[in-house]
Order: C-alpha cells, then structure tokens, then sequence
C-alpha cells in the first residue's frame, strides 16, 4: 500500500517538475557576431496534439534535431487556447529571448483582425516560411456541379439554397479560404450560408448532405477522393499540385478564376530579437527547408515547399493581411 | 468476403506475441493514468506519440488503443473512491459510485465498475467487428437537426437527475448552459462573456467544472462536517463480492447500455461523455426504484460504466473506417495515425486489413487485461480511503490542481478551478443539484451550434427539425418523456 501511494505521489512530482522545467527564466541573447543557442530551444505550437501546427513543429524539431542542423535540443510545447491567442500571448511574453519560437499560420493574420487577439504578425518577429499547403473546395459526388464556375453561378443566382461547412469561425480560415475565390468569381460574399462546425464533423455533414460544399485543406479530402464519396471541385494553388489523385484536382485559376489562397505555415520568434539570432534561425531554416529529410515529410504530409527569409516573410505577410482586411471589411466581420 | 479473411488477419495480428505484449503495456499504462484524477486519455496518448517513433505501426497503434480505452476503464477508479473524476467520460459514475463507497461498499461498487465496464468493452467490441463495414453509413446519418434533437431528448432528464426542488435543478442547469456559452461563438466568431480575457476565448474545460464542483465541493463540505459520524463507514473497503441477486439487477443495464452507448459513440461528437450520462438517465426513467438512484445504487454504477466503454470502442468506427475524429481524443488518435504514415479513412479496411482489423481483434485481449489488471488491484486501490482524512482531502486537492493543469499547462485554469469549487461548495449548502449543472454544461454547447447550423441552413424555417425522420422520431421520445411523469402523476391524484 505504502508503496503504491508512493508511486502515486512520485508520478505527480514527475509531473510537476516537467511542466516546470518548460517554464525556466531565458537568459537573452548574447553581443556575439555569431549568435549559438547555448541552452534547449523550445517551439510553441498554440494548438492541442494532433493538428497542423503541432504536427509543422513536431516535424521541422525532429529533422533538426535528427540531422543535426541544430544540435541544442528543441522541445515542441503545446499552448491551445484561443485559437492561437493564448499561446501568442505567451512568446510575446518572451520579449527578445532567442529561444521562445513558434509555429504560425494565416490565422496569425485573421484572428487579430477578428479582434480576437491583442496580439498579430507585426509583434512578432517572423523568421521564415517553410511550406505552404492550399485549401479545397469539395462536394458530394452526387452533386450536381462539376466545377467551380457551375457552383459559383448558381451561388449568384440562388444563394439561400447553398450552404458552405467549415471547421473554423466565420472570418477565420476556412470561411476566408472559400469567400476569397468566391469573390474573384463574381459572388456576393455578404450573401453565403456558411456554418461552423467546430467538432471536426465538417466531412461528415457533406456525406449525409447536410450542406453542400466543405471548405478545407487539400490533403484531408484525398481519402475520400480515392474512396469515390466525394469530387474536390477546385484547389487553391497556383499551379496543380503533384502526386497521386492531388494532380487531378483542378485549380480555381485554371477555371478562370483570377485567385489563390496559400495556407503558408512558417516560424517566428517573440518581438525584438537580436539580428544575430535572426540571422542564425534563417540560415539553419533555409537548411532544414532544402535537406533531403524534410523533402521526405512534405511529401509524407503534401505540402509544398515554400521558404522566405524574415525580410521576404514580412512584406508577404503585411500585404496578406491588407487583402484579407478588404474582405472582412466587405463581410462585416472586421473588428 | 473479405471481412472473415481481415477478421482472422486481425486475429493474427493480435494474437502475436508482440501484438500481446503491445496490448499490455498499452492498458497498463490506460488504465493507471485513468486511475489519476484529472489525467485523462488525450494526455495518455499525447504522451505516447513520441514513443512510437520508429515502430511498426500496427503495434503502435494497437499500444495507442489500449491506452485508450485502458484510460476510460481505469477513469471510474477516482470518480468512486474520491469523487474526483479523471475523465469526463466517468462523472456520471460517481453520481451513485461515491455514495457507495460512503455506505462502505467501496469494494463493491469498483468490483461493479470493472465487470460492467469489461461487459460494455467486450459487447461493443464484438458490435464492432461485425458492424463495422456498416456502421460508417449510421455514423454519418445525424445531421444538424437530429443531433439538437438528441442533445434536447438528454435536456429532458435534467429534473430526473436531482432530489428536492425541481425548480432548484432547473435553475442549476439554467448556470450550466450560460456557463457553457463563454468564448468564442463558432458560428459568429464573436467572443461572448470573455470580459476581454484571451484565457476565456476557448470557454472553460469540462473538467475544470466537474474537479471543482464535484471534488473540490466534496471536500469543503468533509472539512466543515469533519465531526460528522454518519461518514464514519467511508474508509470501509466492504466486501468486493456481487451476490447473484446483484448481478441480476445489473446485468439489465448492462446489456441495454452496450447497445446504446456503443450507437453513440459512433456518431462524431457524441462520446463517452453523453453516452455516460444518457445510460445513467434512461436507466433512471425506466427502473422501478428510481428513488435508489443518486443514493449508491448499484445500477447507476453499471449504466455509465457500460456506456461509456461501450461507446469508446463505438468511437473507433468513424476513426477507422472515415477519417473522422469524433472527439478530442479520438482527434489526437488520428494524430497517432498520420505520424506513423497509417490514413485512416474508407480504404484503410481494404488497403491495410491488418491495421484496421488488427487494432479491433486487439481489444478482447485488451478488455480481458483491464479486468484481470482491475479485479485483484481493488483491494489495494481502494485502500486509498484508510489514508487519514486531512491526508486524503490534501492529496484530492492536490490531484485536482495536477489534473486541470495538465489541461493546457495554464494557471488561469487554476483560479477558475478554485472558482468553481467555491460555487459547488454554495450549491451544496443550499441544495442546488450540481449535476444538472454539469448536463446542461455538456449537451448545451453542441445543442446550441446544432440549432443555429440547423437554422441557417433551412434560412430560418424551424420546419427542419420535423422533416428529418431521425430529428422527429428523438423529439417525439423527448415528448413523450416529459409527458408520462405528468399522466401518472394525474392518475395517481384521480385515484
């Protein structure tokens, strides 16, 4: 019993004692030219187990760690909440500290919009963008529209009869996703039905024909595609996408449609880093980006390779942020 | 047919001394983390996935299973000795399971809570195996509609969850739906009673509401009456044996609550959690001697935890066969997935049999584990109630603050912790159920989306709920429950 109750009680003090560790003070970085971590570099995924940004962080740490590109240890922690605000919150509590970085994505854009964080891009300091991933818009197979522009029309012409499903919020990625080519096809945005359904039961609504469109990332149709349930109407990317069943999903620009929404995902560090560790994580990510071991996960998870250095990454991100301005702007969503 | 060829694959599989060995470990490690107030699965496997780097995943994934529903099997555990839930699937156990171990009968009730749980874990499993290929088409049937529909026909219960004033149990689960409404709003996006706080924005957890109402109110209420000599049976272990007149009168529930908490957990969203309390209600309604519930009856132990592993293995169907996370856990289980390059979705069953019926063949042993594992330990276990009182109140306590911070590893949840501990304890002194509270909590936010996606689909017409036929055959149970008290109480009156 005694000895039970130990066990018990070690466990707990385990516990405790590792979520602590996480939590140790930074000492900042150091007037050295050549900035090196000198301590254990920990990387914030804002989000539970399981989703992408865990996953993007999970995976650039291990590759780091596995070819040595960096050989200090890189702890992932996860901080949900918020959709992300928590855990924004914070790194920018790590003011200048070269080893609080996390993993961002367009919501980093859209949230503060939302008016759902205080905080937004500009108060980090973006390091560098690694992939990009793009969304889909996917049907029934049974439905009657074979491609964007028959879906689009009749949007115009009875929008109450369709109804868009999304995992996220209206304004956030999902629903912006899907309004962004809309538009550039001619639809009144302030016009479509879109529901939210934050239990991941998005898919499951458009089989049983609850709604008819679903709006997500590309590669989590691609089951459903070969298993003959669903027909992807269109994707967003620039060029078709490569590999089995994604090159037959054709592009809204193919189609006519003047737009593209890429679901960038990329690394910042808290506000007012020092150069010298700038310059350190973008020369390590542009590495990792171009090592045969990361090309390998890409292809795992089909994302594309996009990489951008901090200069690159910011001006690409504030001139996102003024698009996605005009269309909350037009949807009366912006805060 | 391909199916008995996968079945015996799967068999194969599990049967390997690899396989055993996997399944092992995996409900060991369950089933002790579900033993720890507050740790639930998702942890258990958040934790796991790093350690399943570079194994087969076949053994990974059966490992990961086990953990699992491992998790579910052990969560009763903390839910009966201390009333201190370590899962959500498990509040509705300690509805009737604390107040057994208060009567002495601690042994009992855990005997009752692994058999029944080994019952509902093994029935579903075989549901499973011969349903699966079938199941995805139920899985995908509730729309928007028939899920409000469901989630209202569990709203039905609220007055039957409590003793004393209805008027009190409605007015406690009025708190709970508001309480539920906090944070970001899906279908706006705009923030509701976040007072501006971004720890607020994703609303509260389910466990920092259940820890503090139901254990940290449990133990204000210990300190104040620690003169109290009615509570002088609680350190009693009692006797662990079911006497056949017993086991009569579980295995009712038991049967029925295999069969309906695994139908729950196959619809996404459902879960443990409702299916729990869903068992606990009906069983309720329909026995003879509802008075019993609520004060240590034996069926209110078996009912949700038939259901709720019952509804575990359910849960494995839309996982397996599309792809689809029904729950936070299962959510984390694809995550599982995906690192070990195995996509769970239609083509699984045909592309990698001895994954998909591997993992399934797994479970039987893995059930027979948990009870072998389970039975023997309670009396050990449950020796956790001869610690002395101010020991036993501090380390519940100290489980709670462990368990709501493993959450999300954020302090605000502490204070909120607290918080609602200190409302649990108020309810208690003026009589206000709090498990209305916590059913209003758990089926008023998805009863709420369900509505308004419902709404804005039909563009307003509440004609939705009565065209679908599922939505219409649950609302009209729904009526016809709140309608037969009434009709008997007139009878009774005319007589």
């Amino acid at each position: 019993m005694r000895k039970l109750l130990f066990v018990f009680i070690l466990f707990c003090f385990v516990l405790v004692t590792t979520a602590c560790a996480s939590e140790s003070k930074e000492t900042s970085g150091t007037d050295e030219k050549n900035w090196e971590p000198e301590k254990p570099i920990e990387l914030v995924a804002p989000a539970g187990a399981g989703g992408g940004w865990d996953t993007t962080a999970r995976m650039a740490a291990k590759v780091f760690n596995e070819t040595g590109i960096i050989e200090q240890d890189i702890g992932v922690v996860n901080k949900p909440g918020g959709g992300g605000a928590v855990g924004w919150a914070y790194v920018a509590g790590h003011d200048a500290s070269p080893y609080n970085l996390f993993v961002a994505s367009p919501p980093i854009v859209l949230i503060p919009l939302n008016g759902q964080s205080e905080y937004g891009h500009e108060d980090f300091t973006p390091l560098a963008n690694m992939i990009a991933d793009y969304a889909a818009f996917a049907v029934a197979k049974d439905a009657k529209w074979d491609n964007l522009n028959e879906l689009f029309e009749d949007m115009k012409k009875d929008p109450e009869s369709i109804t868009v499903v999304g995992t996220s919020s209206p304004g956030s990625m999902d629903h912006i996703q899907f309004v962004q080519i809309a538009k550039a096809a001619g639809v009144d945005i302030s016009k479509i039905k879109y529901v939210s359904d934050q239990d991941g039961v998005g898919l499951t609504q458009l089989l049983n024909g609850s709604v008819d469109v679903f709006s997500t990332g590309v590669s989590e149709t691609v089951e459903q595609v070969k298993a003959g349930t669903i027909k992807v109407l269109g994707v967003t990317s620039e060029e078709r996408l490569e590999g089995e069943v994604l090159e037959d999903f054709p592009t809204a620009k193919e189609q006519g449609i003047d737009a593209t929404f890429v679901n960038w995902r990329g690394f910042f560090g808290p506000p007012n880093m020092d150069e010298n560790a700038i310059k350190y994580y973008e020369e390590k990510f542009k590495k990792l980006s171009e090592s045969e071991e990361f090309a390998e996960i890409r292809k795992q998870y089909g994302w594309d390779e996009m990489y951008m250095n901090s200069e690159e990454y910011k001006t690409f991100l504030d001139k996102q942020k003024e698009e996605i301005k005009t269309l909350l702007d037009e949807l009366n969503l912006s805060k | 047919m391909g199916s008995i060829e996968g079945i015996m694959t799967g068999f194969q599989v599990a049967f390997s001394m690899q396989g055993i060995l996997y399944v092992l470990i995996g409900v060991f490690v369950g089933t002790f983390i579900g033993m720890m107030p507050g740790l639930g699965p998702i942890s258990a496997i958040a934790v796991m996935i790093p350690i399943t780097f570079g194994m087969d995943p076949t053994s990974a994934l059966v490992m990961m299973a086990g953990v699992y529903y491992g998790a579910i099997f052990g969560g009763s555990t903390s839910s009966i000795l201390l009333n201190a839930p370590g899962v959500s699937g498990t509040v509705a156990t300690s509805f009737d399971g604390y107040p057994m171990a208060q009567q002495g009968k601690a042994g009992k009730a855990l005997a009752i809570a692994a058999i029944s749980s080994f019952v509902g874990g093994t029935v579903s499993v075989v549901l499973l195996m011969l349903l699966a290929p079938v199941l995805s088409s139920v899985a995908i049937s509730f729309g928007p509609p028939a899920y409000f529909a469901l989630m209202f026909m569990g709203l039905t219960a609220i007055t039957s969850l409590s003793e004393g004033s209805t008027i009190k149990a409605l007015i406690s689960a009025v708190v709970g739906f508001m309480v539920v409404t906090i944070g970001i709003d899906a279908q706006t996006g705009t923030q509701r009673f976040t007072f501006g706080n971004v720890n607020l924005l994703e609303g509260l957890d389910f466990l920092v509401i259940a820890l503090g109402l139901f254990a940290l109110a449990e133990v204000c209420s210990l300190v104040i009456n620690r003169k109290d000599l009615s509570m002088e049976n609680a350190h009693k272990l009692g006797s662990l044996r079911i006497t056949k007149k017993e086991f009569k009168e579980m295995s009712g529930p038991m049967t029925r609550q295999s069969f309906l908490g695994f139908i729950l957990g196959v619809l996404p969203g459902a879960g443990a959690t409702i299916a729990s309390f869903i068992a606990y209600i009906t069983e309720k309604k329909i026995a003879k001697h509802p008075e019993e519930f609520g004060k240590g009856s034996i069926k209110g132990v078996a009912a949700p935890e038939t259901a709720n592993n019952a509804a575990t293995s359910g849960a494995f169907v839309p996982l397996l066969s599309l792809g689809i996370p029904g729950s936070g856990t299962t959510a984390v289980m694809l995550g599982a997935f995906l690192v070990l390059g195995v996509q769970p979705g239609p083509l699984l069953m045909t592309d990698r049999p001895e994954i998909f019926w591997g993992i399934i063949a797994s479970m039987y042993i893995g059930n027979v584990f948990l009870l072998i594992l389970n039975l023997p330990l309670i009396p050990y276990i449950a020796k956790v109630l001869k610690i002395p009182r101010p020991l036993l109140i501090s380390l519940v306590i100290m489980f709670s603050i462990i368990g709501v911070y493993a959450i999300s590893f954020n302090t605000f949840d502490l204070y909120m912790l607290l918080l609602f501990g200190v409302v649990g304890f108020i309810m208690r002194l003026y009589a206000f159920p709090a498990p209305p509270f916590i059913l209003a909590f758990i089926l008023g936010g998805m009863m709420e989306q369900a509505f308004r996606q419902s709404l804005t689909i039909s563009n307003g017409s509440l004609f939705i709920f009565v065209q679908e036929p599922i939505a219409l055959t649950l609302l009209i149970i729904a009526f016809l429950s709140f309608i037969f008290p009434l009709i008997k109480l007139l009878r009774k009156r005319q007589a």
